[in-house]
């Protein structure tokens, strides 16, 4: 390989085709004087633009004209020039990004190095040798997959902490799959983990692929709204009970002024139940239009199934929590229910963790929020992106619309997991991200296998890292129904 | 010969075989021989590579006295089956090193056969040129070719041994062409000009001798001449319906040591502003000249007035840049050459009005 290019932070080298590299791999270009070299990842590959290149093609092509279809012939080349030729035609030219540079063997995460174009010599490296790798006395290693070099990747579970996810890829490549890798990953190192499952594919988390129950079985709590997952007014503090109201039910502020009213009668009377708050709003000395616009809203809660009266019924969120805080993972899950009723859960579990962390009940958590424009409402983006974090809720997005997670929540994002991506416009949002340059993310990204991922942030101290995701052994679920797979199962049953 | 290189020189040929009576056919082995033992010179050497990889030597382009008449021959293709064949050869300098230049030489014969063409490229050879080199080459040129009037002892410059080599090759190719093929027209490029440095009179006269003795038509065509009549350019002569040809009459056989081995026409064969000279042997009369080219546009495909097997013959042969880079590489691995950049003077002294050539 040989140094060609600088512009910027992009570097150009020639490389020919004995020479093995991929998009992805990290070179590194040593000036060996100097005792400095700069860390470079190849991002793209062109054929490079060789002389004469077009009159060569066009000569030994067997195109589909007449004529060109109908030479024949051989070349007598005693010196052998024809493989030289070849060489230099099949030489490519990598497209390279700055990452580092190193400067006396020490590290630097600047590209400030200049290597001397005349002798410098480039080399693969392999990412060993850019991350270390953590071990549990040192740190807490997350295995994420494998490496170009078919070795695994193992990163430190701790750049997680604190820290604001984004898992992003078009339909099917594997978003839910690495969202569980690191959900599992936490687990097992003790962190509390709670997961807003919009499909169901968390559910069986504690299972392995036969079905078992698996190492995990035990941290795992599903909580189905309506079945085991049921509230009472009491448990719902008013705070959050006009947040449903106002932001999900669309209550005006003159009813919300009276229902704030009849919830501390009620309060008083210690008669918080859904039954009396319904017979409170029909007693209630007010306007017409506000009792109508109150009552609309009551039954909207009553019919969600959500509340109940009884308290042996309903689930106490705060337990379900202390169960996880050494490591484990609530399930919300959101599979079968209405816009509505997400909604008001997703507000009531927010809510709740605020007051949990507010209070130091709960040290901190990680939220897994798949697809949560479906159920997260405009405000609270910026207010989990911002407040939340600061009170201990580190969350997650996993989506495979990009488009629908705000810019500004990718400029503050600290570790980007993206997938396959085809269309442009997909990455744009993506490639806004401050970890990386736009550049890097288009040019690999599109080009990436199935299950294999870009990672990019914190938790690979920003060297963009391909890896083949895992497998794990869990009943992954999220994998969707098809008709013609199931087609002979569906005549043996129609046949049965 | 060199045993460092492992080329085997016989086995991997397949040039046509030329007749055994001749010591022709000697003349790839020793040429495969010089190349090596020309490459042995430049071991360890600096080379300075050349730049310009598009500027080919090619030989046939010497200015001839004007000729005064003409007749003009109005031609109807004849698509009886005739074989054609096309010889081009072409050289590259490559670069230089201290001692002497490096040169690549390729000759590339293309058959057109009735439904389909097919192709022999021979080379490339690189060679490296110096004073032992060009005492070598002169003595395997006369060996081959008497020239006229070259003197033995004279020095002759890099552009002579460049032209020598190609031409060295290249009437090797037309000879063993002249000896195996029968029947057919053959196409060379250039003109039929003899007593030059590179082409000795007898060395035409023996050429064309063996092609008519195989009842071969060989047909020169020149895309450049500075022949001139009444102050027009040849070639802008033309101006009949094509296809046809203008036959210069009448026109003297010798000009100083040159001898024109071949009555000079001008073909146009297609509409468009293209005409080309074209030599044909003089010994023949013309009824069969004008039998071989209706033939020839009966036969094969002409664009611009050109013939394409000759066409394919020129592509053939010629060094694409890539190759240049190609044979500059096999050159500086096998002989272990250092590359180093020439100072371009023009631009040291005269910085950006420094417009001189570079390299």
């Amino acid at each position: 390989m040989r140094l060609y290019k600088k512009e910027g932070a992009t570097v150009q080298i020639i490389s020919f085709p004995n020479e093995k590299v991929r998009k992805g791999d990290y070179l590194a270009i040593e000036d060996s004087k100097r005792e400095e070299s700069l860390i470079v990842q190849v991002i793209d590959m062109e054929y490079a633009n060789i002389p004469g290149i077009l009159e060569e093609l066009l000569r030994n092509c067997n195109g589909d004209s007449s004529i060109e279809a109908s030479i024949e012939g051989e070349d007598v080349d005693p010196f052998e020039v024809a493989a030289h030729v070849r060489y230099i035609q099949d030489a490519r030219l990598l497209i390279c990004k700055i990452r580092a540079s190193t400067h006396k063997g020490k590290l630097i995460p600047t590209g400030f190095a200049l290597p001397a174009r005349s002798y410098a010599r480039i080399r693969n490296i392999s990412v060993s040798e850019l991350l270390p790798c953590p071990s549990d006395k040192n740190g807490y290693p997350m295995r994420l997959g494998e490496i170009a070099e078919k070795k695994h990747l193992d990163v430190d579970v701790r750049a997680l902490d604190g820290a604001l996810n984004i898992i992003t890829g078009k339909k099917g490549t594997g978003k839910s799959h690495i969202a569980k890798l690191l959900t599992l990953s936490l687990i097992s190192h003790g962190a509390p983990v709670v997961i807003l499952d919009l499909n169901g594919e968390y559910v069986r988390l504690g299972q392995n692929t036969k079905g078992e129950p698996n190492e995990f079985y035990s941290k795992i709590h599903v909580l189905t709204p309506k079945q085991n997952f049921k509230i009472t007014l009491e448990q719902m503090r008013i705070r959050v009970l006009l947040n449903i109201l106002v932001n999900v039910l669309h209550l005006p502020g003159t009813s919300a002024r009276e229902f704030r009213r009849i919830w501390h009668f009620l309060e008083q009377k210690d008669a918080l139940t859904i039954e009396e708050l319904g017979e409170a709003i029909k007693n209630w000395r007010c306007n017409q239009h506000v009792r109508d616009a109150l009552f609309s809203r009551y039954y909207t809660l009553l019919n969600s199934g959500l509340f109940t009266d009884n308290p042996a019924q309903a689930t106490s969120l705060e337990d379900s929590l202390d169960r996880v805080r050494s490591g484990g993972a609530i399930v919300l899950n959101l599979q079968n229910e209405s816009t509505t009723n997400r909604h008001i859960l997703v507000e009531y579990v927010l809510g709740k963790l605020v007051e949990l962390l507010t209070t130091w009940r709960l040290r901190a958590i990680f939220l897994f929020a798949e697809e949560a424009h479906l159920y997260l409402r405009e405000t609270y983006w910026d207010d989990i992106v911002t407040r939340m974090r600061h009170f201990g809720v580190f969350t997650t997005f996993i989506t495979n619309q990009p488009d629908t997670i705000r810019e500004n929540i990718y400029r503050q994002v600290d570790n980007l997991f993206v997938l396959n991506f085809t269309n442009e416009h997909d990455l744009d949002p993506i490639s806004r991200a401050a970890r990386v340059d736009a550049c890097t993310v288009k040019s690999i990204v599109r080009d990436l296998l199935p299950h294999h991922c870009l990672v990019l942030g914190k938790v690979v101290n920003d060297f963009p890292i391909i890896v083949k995701i895992r497998n794990l052994n869990v009943q992954m679920m999220g994998q969707t129904r098809l008709f013609f797979l199931n087609k002979d199962l569906q005549v043996n049953s129609i046949k049965r | 010969m060199n045993a460092q290189f492992p080329i085997a020189t016989t086995l991997k040929y397949n040039f046509p075989s030329p007749k055994e009576t001749l010591q022709l056919h000697q003349l790839p082995k020793h040429f495969i021989e010089l190349s090596l033992q020309s490459l042995k010179q430049t071991k360890h050497q600096q080379i300075l590579p050349t730049k310009k990889t598009t500027t080919q030597f090619s030989t046939h382009q010497r200015p001839q006295p004007p000729i005064p008449t003409t007749e003009l021959l109005t031609l109807t293709p004849n698509p009886t089956t005739t074989n054609i064949v096309a010889i081009d050869v072409s050289s590259v300098k490559l670069g230089e090193t201290k001692t002497g230049i490096l040169l690549g030489v390729r000759g590339a014969v293309v058959w057109k056969n009735p439904d389909h063409y097919r192709y022999l490229r021979l080379g490339p050879f690189p060679f490296h040129i110096t004073r032992h080199i060009e005492n070598r080459i002169r003595r395997l040129y006369h060996q081959n070719h008497a020239a006229s009037y070259l003197q033995e002892n004279s020095i002759p410059q890099a552009y002579f041994i460049q032209s020598r080599l190609t031409t060295l090759l290249e009437r090797w190719i037309q000879s063993s062409i002249a000896h195996t093929t029968h029947n057919s027209i053959i196409l060379w490029d250039g003109s039929l000009t003899a007593g030059t440095t590179e082409t000795s009179v007898s060395t035409m006269q023996e050429l064309l001798a063996t092609a008519r003795s195989n009842r071969n038509i060989i047909l020169a065509f020149s895309k450049m001449t500075r022949l001139s009549l009444q102050g027009f350019r040849l070639t802008d002569l033309i101006k009949h319906t094509p296809p046809c040809l203008l036959r210069i009459k009448e026109y003297t056989d010798c000009i100083g040591p040159l001898r024109l081995m071949g009555n000079v026409y001008v073909a146009k064969f297609t509409k468009g502003s293209f005409a080309f000279r074209m030599d044909a042997d003089k010994q023949l009369p013309s009824v069969r000249v004008v039998d071989a080219v209706q033939n020839l546009l009966g036969n094969d495909l002409i664009l611009q007035s050109y013939p394409e097997t000759l066409r394919l013959a020129h592509i053939f042969s010629t060094f694409t840049a890539i190759e240049v880079l190609g044979l500059q590489r096999c050159i500086i691995q096998k002989s272990n050459l250092k590359v180093v950049t020439k100072l371009n003077m023009h631009r040291l002294l005269f910085g950006r009005f420094g417009k001189g050539p570079e390299g």
